[in-house]
């Protein structure tokens, strides 16, 4: 029986792409072991948290393949966050598990078709057949309102702490769908909705919750739905598990969801 | 008209009842010759905070003229159309606001060019100018229509050694007397469950559907800190080690979000409430009117909450 390292799976995720690997990444490198490390199994995940590491070592992958960061910033800069008692106790166990993290984000987002945005999609039942060319995220559905359209991504997606600003009656129906932090802007005219994981609220390029308040008072039907940066993109790491499996097949490959990591409080009542 | 509109309208009526004193101080104004203008207002504040002459990252004057005389002022956290009305109504106008007016870092009154992640075309240069929009058009007009002046009181207002947003989301929460004595932004309150500290910060903030929580709803609460506005993982990695709770306006759900996650599933016993940037600033605005009010006595100035933006559906 051959032996499958983690170099070797990197090796057959760059052959499989189906375009260069861009070795300027910062974001998809080893985060903790290396290619050397002998992998039993395979588990995607969209947060590289304790708490999925753990799970997917009991179920017997050793190998986790993210699409966010492990310790807590983007670039992964360890100098930020190796004095704090966290960080000690999650390496600890990676190393006592013999865990190898590589992390897929720069490249899954350039692959054809882009996964974070087909899962997305998907768990929130945006059929192709709405969509105006495939891939364009751009979605027109019949027509229905914010509060339905928001309701009904809700139940679909199973979000606790979905947000939405604008008027819960404006008649929608053009979708505009965007994953993780690169949500649309909301002052494109051919836009109802935009659909996306997270965005900071002000102070940035164009600031969409104060742009759909003043949509609200205007009588401009617009609304912005945020479903949470895990849950928007997580759904796609279905797939790169999927894609994983076809060409690792010495090994299990399966998803272990990082999942929503909120709670909310109780009755959040419009009327309040 | 959609629920934001009926509360809009019930906060506009509580502000008009409770804006009584604008009237004869506005008169009072008239009896001083020539009255105080906008700029010479932005240099009372600037000299009162103590940074004179100290450049802000964010210019002050956003819309109006500068020479114009001022009749009152209404500080808020957001000026939109809501707010700039409300204000307007109570006679005031100047407006002094924490975030931008026009959607953007920039502030700029028209819209930057469309970015669509992805999706923009490589002879798509960013030099290009958008097509008019008529949200930026409209509050354009109305602020030319009232002659407001707006001024962005951001940075120096937060850089202050005892955090103005710090005090303010105390005195509303009620704890103004657990603070430390140097530090506004760090309490200690009577021993609470997480859950029932949620439910007491979402009734003092007001809040709608913005507030998201990390952490087990019976951890018991002592130790409080407070981040208002933007921070990053830095300012959580400093802040956490040190108390039982974060109540933070915002931050990248890839940093503090999962960085308390994981300190909690390693069984520390630790907890983050975000309230959303706009309520975190909400009451750092109403303290900064009740400072205005003693630097600036010839005139009234008045709070206009923004309010949480977000809802959310029951499911």
């Amino acid at each position: 029986m051959s032996v499958l390292t983690a170099g070797e799976v990197v090796a057959r995720i760059k052959k499989n792409l189906g375009f260069p690997w861009r070795a300027t990444t910062y974001r998809d490198t080893f985060k903790f072991g290396g290619p050397d490390t002998v992998v039993k199994g395979i588990a995607t995940t969209m947060f590289c948290t304790y708490d999925a590491i753990r799970r997917a070592s009991e179920q017997g992958c050793n190998m986790i393949i993210p699409h966010e960061d492990t310790y807590w910033n983007d670039r992964d800069d360890i100098e930020i966050v190796n004095r704090d008692p966290s960080y000690k106790l999650k390496t600890d166990f990676m190393r006592k598990h013999d865990i190898v993290v590589f992390r897929m984000h720069d490249h899954m987002h350039a692959q054809k078709p882009d996964f974070t945005y087909v899962g997305c999609a998907r768990a929130l039942g945006l059929e192709s057949r709405y969509e105006t060319a495939p891939q364009s995220h751009h979605f027109i559905l019949p027509e229905t309102t914010l509060g339905e359209l928001a309701a009904t991504f809700q139940k679909r997606i199973g979000d606790r702490a979905i947000r939405v600003v604008g008027d819960p009656k404006a008649k929608v129906k053009h979708v505009r769908l965007g994953v993780g932090y690169a949500t649309p802007s909301i002052n494109n005219p051919d836009i109802d909705v935009v659909v996306s994981g997270e965005q900071q609220e002000s102070d940035g390029f164009l600031d969409s919750p104060a742009y759909v308040l003043d949509d609200t008072a205007l009588g401009i039907p617009k609304g912005w739905i945020m479903l949470g940066h895990n849950v928007s993109e997580e759904q796609g790491m279905l797939e790169m598990a999927q894609w994983i499996k076809s060409f690792t097949p010495e090994v299990p490959v399966q998803l272990v969801r990082s999942g929503e990591p909120f709670w909310v409080p109780k009755s959040v009542s419009l009327d309040e | 008209m959609g629920p934001m509109h009926l509360i809009s309208r019930r906060k506009f009526v509580a502000l008009t009842a409770t804006g009584v004193a604008v009237a004869p101080l506005t008169s009072m104004a008239r009896t001083i010759g020539g009255g105080i203008t906008a700029q010479e207002i932005v240099e009372r504040i600037q000299k009162n905070i103590g940074i004179e002459g100290q450049s802000d990252t964010v210019a002050p004057f956003k819309a109006g003229d500068p020479k114009t005389i001022v009749r009152g002022i209404a500080t808020t956290a957001l000026p939109s159309l809501d707010v700039l009305g409300a204000a307007v109504k109570a006679g005031a106008n100047m407006i002094v606001t924490c975030e931008p007016t026009f959607y953007s870092k920039a502030d700029s009154p028209t819209p930057p060019v469309r970015r669509i992640p992805g999706m923009m075309a490589p002879n798509d240069a960013p030099s290009t100018p958008a097509p008019p929009d008529p949200v930026f058009t409209a509050k354009a007009d109305f602020l030319k229509k009232h002659n407001l002046v707006v001024v962005r009181l951001a940075d120096q207002w937060r850089q202050q050694k005892s955090d103005p947003f710090a005090q303010g989301l105390a005195s509303v929460c009620g704890w103004s007397k657990f603070t430390a004595p140097a530090d506004p932004s760090h309490l200690t309150i009577p021993e609470t469950s997480l859950d029932a500290l949620v439910s007491h910060v979402k009734k003092s903030l007001k809040c709608r559907g913005g507030m998201r929580i990390v952490g087990d709803p019976n951890l018991r609460i002592r130790k409080v800190a407070f981040l208002p506005g933007s921070t990053p993982i830095q300012a959580a990695i400093q802040t956490l080690p040190g108390v039982d709770v974060i109540i933070a306006g915002e931050v990248r759900e890839w940093e503090t979000v999962e960085y308390v996650r994981d300190t909690v599933a390693l069984g520390g016993k630790k907890s983050l409430v975000l309230v959303g940037r706009i309520v975190s600033e909400d009451p750092g605005m109403q303290f900064c009117a009740q400072w205005l009010k003693k630097i600036v006595p010839e005139i009234a100035s008045t709070w206009v909450p923004a309010g949480d933006p977000y809802w959310r559906p029951m499911l």
